[in-house]
C-alpha cells in the first residue's frame, strides 16, 4: 500500500545494536562529504604521491633497471624507515589539508542549528557523538594515509620477500600506529575548530593555523630561553619524532625524543578532547 | 500499573542555584496513552525538569524515573523509549526532511529500511508529505514545528515530550498540531508530556496537569475528573452591601467567595437551583449586575496554584498544601 494511504503506525520491530547506531552518523556524513567535488579532487590528488612511491619501490626492487648507475644509487633506493618516514611526511600534508576542508562541516552545523538536543535525547551519549564524528574524519583521512601506507608496505613485502618482511615488520606497525596517532590528532583539531568557530572557512584556516602557530610558538620559546625541549610543543616536529621512533630512524640528540613527543601529543589530544566535551552539551547552562 | 514518570524528592542544582527543590510526583499510567500538561510561570523549572528527565542534567538529590528506568543511571534505556520535541529550532539545515527523519530514526535504533519507511510515513502523517524532499532549512516556521514533531515520533516512542509545540503556529496549524497530539495518545497509545504556556492547549489535550512554581509542584490535577465533575460555578457581580452574602448562600446550600468588592464566585451543588441566587440577592437587597455560568477552567486552576487569585469556593484547603508539595 502506498505510504500516503497507509497512515502512521508506531514502529514495534527489532532495534539495532549500539555499534550500528554509532555508525549511522559517519555513514550520513561520508555520503555528504564525498558528494563535495573539491574533497574528491583533493583525495585523488593526494594519491599521486603514493603512486610515485609505489614506482620507487618497484624500481628499488628491480636492480637490473639501475645497474649502470653506480653504487651510491643503491643506498638512495633502499626501502627502509627513512623512505617511509619521507612518505608519511608528505602524505600527512595532504591529510591535514583534507581535514581542514572536511572537518569544519562536521560539528558547526549541529551547533548552529541546535541539533545536539535531538542527538542527545536519543540513545547516544556525548562521547558517542564525539566518537561518531571522529570516525568520519578517521575514515576519510585513513584513505589517504593508512591505506596507501599499508599498501606500499605490503607491496614492498611482497616484492622483496619473506626475509625483508621478517626484518622490517616494525615498519608496517610503525606506519599504522604513526598514521593513526596523527589522524586522530588532526581529527581532534578539526573537530575542536568546528565546535568553536561557526564559519567553515575560518574553522578550516584555524586547523592549518593550529600547526603553524604552535610551530612558531615552539621556536620562539626555544630561541628566547635557549632550550631545545620546546620543539616537542611543535605538533609537526612531535609527530615526526614519533614516526622516526616507530620507524627506527635516527633523531638528533639535542632534540626531544619520541617518547617525550608522544607524551606531548597525547596531552594535546586530551586537551582538545576536553575542549570538545565542554562545548558539546545538549543544553547551555547559564550559571 | 506503573507510572510513566516518577519523580522522587528530585533536586537539581545548576551552578549555585537550586532549580528543582525536592519535587515528588507520579504522572501517567504506562500503556494508557495519557497526556500530562506541565505548566508554570517563567523560571518555574519546567524546562529543567524536562531536561533532567532527558538525562541532560544530573540530579543533585532524589531521582527521576521514566517507565521504570532511572533517568540518570539508565539513560540509554530511557532514551530508547522517548521522543523529544525541543522548544527552539532544532534540525540539520542542509538535509531534506526525509534524510533528516531517516537519520533520526536510525540513531534511535530503527534498521535502515524501516527508518526510511517510517520517515515517509510520519511526514505524510504530519502533513509534510508533499515537501518531504525539500531541505528543512527552507521550511516555514510552522513546517519546522511539524518536522520537529515528526522526528520525535518517527521511532514510535512510548513517551513523547513536547516543549511548546504550538509556538509560532497560526490558528489552523495550531489546531492541526493539537489534533496530532490527541491522535498520538488516543490512536497510537503514546503517553505525552506537554509543556506549554498556552493553557487552552493544555486544557484541550491533557488528562492530567502539574503546575510548577519556584522549583516546586504547587498543584497536580486530574483534568479528566475535573471535566466530569458536576459542580456548577457561577460568577456573580452585585451592587450593594454584600457582607452578609456568604452566610446567606450557605443557608441555601451554596458556597461563595468574594474576589473583589461586588464580585463573587459561587459553587452550586447539583440540587440547588439557580433561582435561589435571585431570592438570596433579593433578601440581601443586592442588585445583580451580572450572572454567568462557568466551570473551573485550567486558567483558574493555574492562577490559584501560582497564587494570583484566591481559592475557588468548594475547594478544600488540602488541595493546595502550604508547603507546596503533593
Amino acid at each position: 500500500m502506498a505510504v500516503y494511504r497507509r497512515g502512521y503506525q508506531r514502529y514495534d520491530g527489532a532495534i539495532t545494536s549500539h555499534f550500528a547506531r554509532l555508525m549511522v552518523m559517519p555513514r550520513f556524513s561520508w555520503e555528504r562529504i564525498l558528494s563535495q567535488r573539491f574533497v574528491v579532487i583533493l583525495m585523488v590528488f593526494s594519491l599521486f604521491w603514493p603512486l610515485l612511491c609505489a614506482g620507487f619501490i618497484y624500481l628499488s626492487n628491480h636492480s637490473e633497471l639501475w645497474q649502470g648507475f653506480g653504487g651510491s644509487i643503491k643506498k638512495f633506493l633502499a626501502i627502509n624507515g627513512n623512505f617511509f618516514s619521507i612518505f608519511m611526511n608528505v602524505q600527512s600534508t595532504f591529510a591535514l589539508i583534507l581535514a581542514s576542508v572536511a572537518g569544519p562541516g562536521l560539528i558547526a552545523p549541529d551547533l548552529a542549528n541546535n541539533a545536539l538536543p535531538l542527538y542527545f535525547s536519543r540513545p547516544l551519549t556525548r562521547w558517542d557523538y564525539i566518537l561518531s564524528r571522529m570516525i568520519v574524519l578517521l575514515g576519510i583521512l585513513s584513505l589517504v594515509t593508512i591505506v596507501p601506507g599499508m599498501l606500499l608496505f605490503g607491496m614492498q613485502a611482497s616484492i622483496a620477500g619473506g626475509d625483508w618482511f621478517m626484518s622490517n615488520w616494525f615498519l608496517g606497525t610503525g606506519i599504522f600506529i604513526g598514521f593513526t596517532l596523527y589522524i586522530a590528532m588532526v581529527s581532534l583539531v578539526a573537530m575542536a575548530s568546528s565546535a568553536y568557530v561557526k564559519w567553515r572557512v575560518v574553522a578550516g584556516a584555524l586547523v592549518l593555523a593550529f600547526f603553524f602557530l604552535l610551530a612558531g610558538a615552539a621556536e620562539m620559546v626555544n630561541s628566547i630561553f635557549r632550550v631545545d625541549w620546546a620543539s616537542a610543543l611543535n605538533p609537526t616536529y612531535a609527530i615526526n619524532a614519533v614516526w622516526k621512533g616507530l620507524l627506527d630512524v635516527e633523531i638528533a640528540d639535542d632534540k626531544p625524543g619520541a617518547w617525550e613527543c608522544a607524551t606531548v601529543i597525547l596531552g594535546l589530544s586530551g586537551g582538545l578532547l576536553a575542549l570538545l566535551a565542554r562545548k558539546l552539551r545538549a543544553v547551555e547552562v547559564v550559571k | 500499573m506503573s507510572a510513566v514518570i516518577e519523580v522522587d524528592a528530585l533536586r537539581v542544582r545548576l551552578g549555585r542555584r537550586e532549580i528543582l527543590q525536592g519535587i515528588s510526583c507520579r504522572l501517567g499510567v504506562s500503556g494508557a496513552g495519557k497526556a500530562i500538561g506541565l505548566l508554570g510561570p517563567n523560571g518555574a523549572g519546567k524546562s529543567t525538569l524536562i531536561q533532567t528527565l532527558l538525562g541532560f542534567h544530573k540530579p543533585s538529590a532524589g531521582r527521576a524515573r521514566i517507565l521504570g528506568f532511572d533517568c540518570h543511571t539508565q539513560a540509554r534505556e530511557v532514551k530508547a523509549r522517548i521522543g523529544y520535541m525541543p522548544e527552539n529550532d532544532s534540525f540539520i539545515g542542509n538535509m531534506t526532511a526525509v534524510a533528516f527523519l531517516r537519520l533520526m530514526g536510525e540513531i534511535s535504533g530503527l534498521p535502515k529500511a524501516a527508518a526510511l519507511e517510517k520517515a515517509h510515513e510520519v511526514l505524510f502523517h504530519v502533513g509534510l508529505g508533499e515537501s518531504r524532499y525539500r531541505e528543512i532549512g527552507t521550511y516555514s516556521l510552522g513546517m519546522k514545528q511539524m518536522a520537529k514533531l515528526a522526528q520525535a515520533i518517527v521511532h514510535g516512542p512510548e513517551l513523547v515530550i513536547l516543549d511548546e509545540p504550538t509556538n509560532g503556529l497560526d490558528p489552523a496549524a495550531r489546531q492541526r498540531m493539537l489534533q496530532l497530539i490527541k491522535e498520538m495518545k488516543e490512536q497510537h497509545g503514546m503517553n505525552v508530556l506537554l509543556c506549554s504556556h498556552l493553557l487552552t492547549d493544555v486544557e484541550q489535550v491533557c488528562d492530567e496537569v502539574v503546575i510548577l512554581k519556584d522549583g516546586q509542584i504547587v498543584h497536580q490535577a486530574d483534568l479528566e475528573a475535573e471535566r466530569k465533575s458536576n459542580r456548577r460555578f457561577v460568577q456573580l457581580d452585585v451592587i450593594g452591601d454584600d457582607r452578609g452574602l456568604a452566610a446567606a448562600l450557605r443557608e441555601v446550600g451554596a458556597e461563595g467567595v468574594s474576589e473583589a468588592p461586588g464580585e463573587w464566585r459561587i459553587v452550586l451543588p447539583a440540587d440547588v437551583e439557580i433561582g435561589s441566587l435571585w431570592r438570596v440577592a433579593s433578601r440581601e437587597r443586592l442588585q445583580i449586575r451580572k450572572l454567568t455560568h462557568r466551570r473551573d477552567t485550567l486558567e483558574e486552576i493555574f492562577l490559584k496554584a501560582v497564587g494570583h487569585i484566591r481559592r475557588t469556593p468548594g475547594d478544600t484547603p488540602a488541595e493546595v498544601p502550604a508547603h507546596g508539595r503533593l
